[in-house]
């Protein structure tokens, strides 16, 4: 019984360390090893801190569902494939964030007000 | 076959010295003429104020610390005059004592065929003189010399030449600047000429032209020069940064300031950390 109890109390703890490594949407947003998206993008709603940041567009649920899942993906994988212009960086094309992270940023964007 | 005619020979030399003139201030005219149309309200000398010229906020915060150089530049003037074991003295390598020589650099040597910065020659004298070299990104050394140099030519108008010899020089520092690097793929035109003015974070991004004039800035008490500024941003990039002193910077250097020529130089500006 008391070897049952450890090995539960040990499987939980490796459950809550896999979810603490899981970063959430508005981190990947923020965070400056990740997407850092804060840097250019404002966000309605208050999802993210105010900042004066404007060398991308501000971004509102309105407008990212008027776009779709499928495209705010495609833009955040590569960008330059819509517009080689753009100074956005191909975050999926570089690696700078795994396919299952630009979920969570697809769907944070999605779902904003 | 018989030697060509030397006063056809002068005029073509004249025409090729011509063209590489031509060739940076076309570059010039080109990048500047770019961000007034972007920038329709920013005055032509406000430019060497860089990203102040733009953010109301930071240039009134820029204002209000101006003193703030003050021990900086007084620790390098110290430098400055400090005797050699030779008896001899920075102030003794550079004509006037070093005024009025900063908006001349960098400079194209012949000689050397290389690009020569304001730093660059500060070792040359230690090295003339047996002294150690400072560490080009060193703040407490360098940092702190440069500060006091540009002081002495503050307001002065920036007057780089490019000379055919160093037109290659130029159009790599040109290249570089136009070129996107790193993991996150961005040039540095990408936030210099097209998102110039725009705001990166809090910070205002300052327009290519003017980049070279406010050097070294004065951020948290300490120097930091314009090349340690670019690695800072470099890094930014996902790139990996150039050696302060590498030919890949002092090229960089050399093209913006180009590109600020005829603008007053800005010594020791304030900066948030």
């Amino acid at each position: 019984m008391r070897n049952a109890a450890a090995v539960l109390a040990l499987a939980c703890g490796i459950a809550t360390s896999t979810e603490a490594q899981v970063v959430a949407g508005r981190d990947l947003f923020i965070r400056a090893d990740k997407g850092h998206c804060i840097a250019c993008h404002q966000l309605s709603g208050g999802a993210v801190p105010e900042t004066r940041a404007d060398l991308g567009p501000r971004l509102d649920g309105e407008r990212m569902r008027a776009l779709g899942k499928a495209a705010i993906r495609q833009a955040i994988v590569d960008p330059t494939r819509a517009n080689p212009d753009t100074v956005m960086p191909p975050f999926g094309r570089h690696r700078l964030l795994d396919g299952a992270e630009i979920d969570r940023l697809v769907e944070l964007l999605h779902a904003l007000p | 076959m018989r030697f060509p005619d030397a006063r056809l020979f002068a005029a073509a030399a004249a025409m090729t010295v011509a063209q590489a003139f031509a060739a940076a201030e076309a570059v010039r005219i080109e990048v500047t003429s770019r961000l007034q149309k972007q920038l329709p309200g920013v005055a032509a000398a406000d430019y060497a104020l860089g990203g102040a010229a733009l953010d109301a906020q930071l240039r009134a915060q820029v204002e209000e610390h101006a003193g703030d150089s003050a021990a900086v530049v007084e620790e390098g003037r110290k430098a400055w005059t400090a005797k050699f074991r030779n008896g001899r003295t920075l102030a003794g390598c550079f004509p006037n004592g070093g005024r009025r020589i900063a908006a001349h650099y960098p400079q194209y040597d012949a000689r050397l065929k290389r690009v020569v910065t304001l730093e660059m020659a500060i070792n040359q004298c230690l090295k003339t003189h047996g002294e150690a070299l400072y560490d080009t990104a060193d703040a407490k050394t360098m940092g702190t010399v440069t500060a006091y140099l540009r002081s002495l030519s503050n307001g002065q108008k920036v007057a780089v030449r490019v000379p055919a010899a160093g037109e290659d020089r130029f159009e790599q520092g040109r290249r570089l600047y136009f070129t996107r690097l790193g993991q996150r793929n961005y040039a540095c035109a990408s936030c210099h000429v097209q998102g110039a003015g725009k705001r990166f974070g809090e910070a205002t991004l300052s327009p290519a032209v003017g980049q070279a004039t406010h050097w070294p800035v004065i951020r948290d008490g300490a120097p930091v020069t314009l090349q340690a500024r670019i690695r800072e941003c470099l890094e930014l990039m996902g790139a990996a940064p150039f050696t302060a002193g590498s030919d890949e910077l002092n090229h960089l250097e050399y093209f913006l300031a180009y590109l600020s020529n005829g603008l007053p130089l800005q010594a020791n500006p304030w900066r948030p950390k």
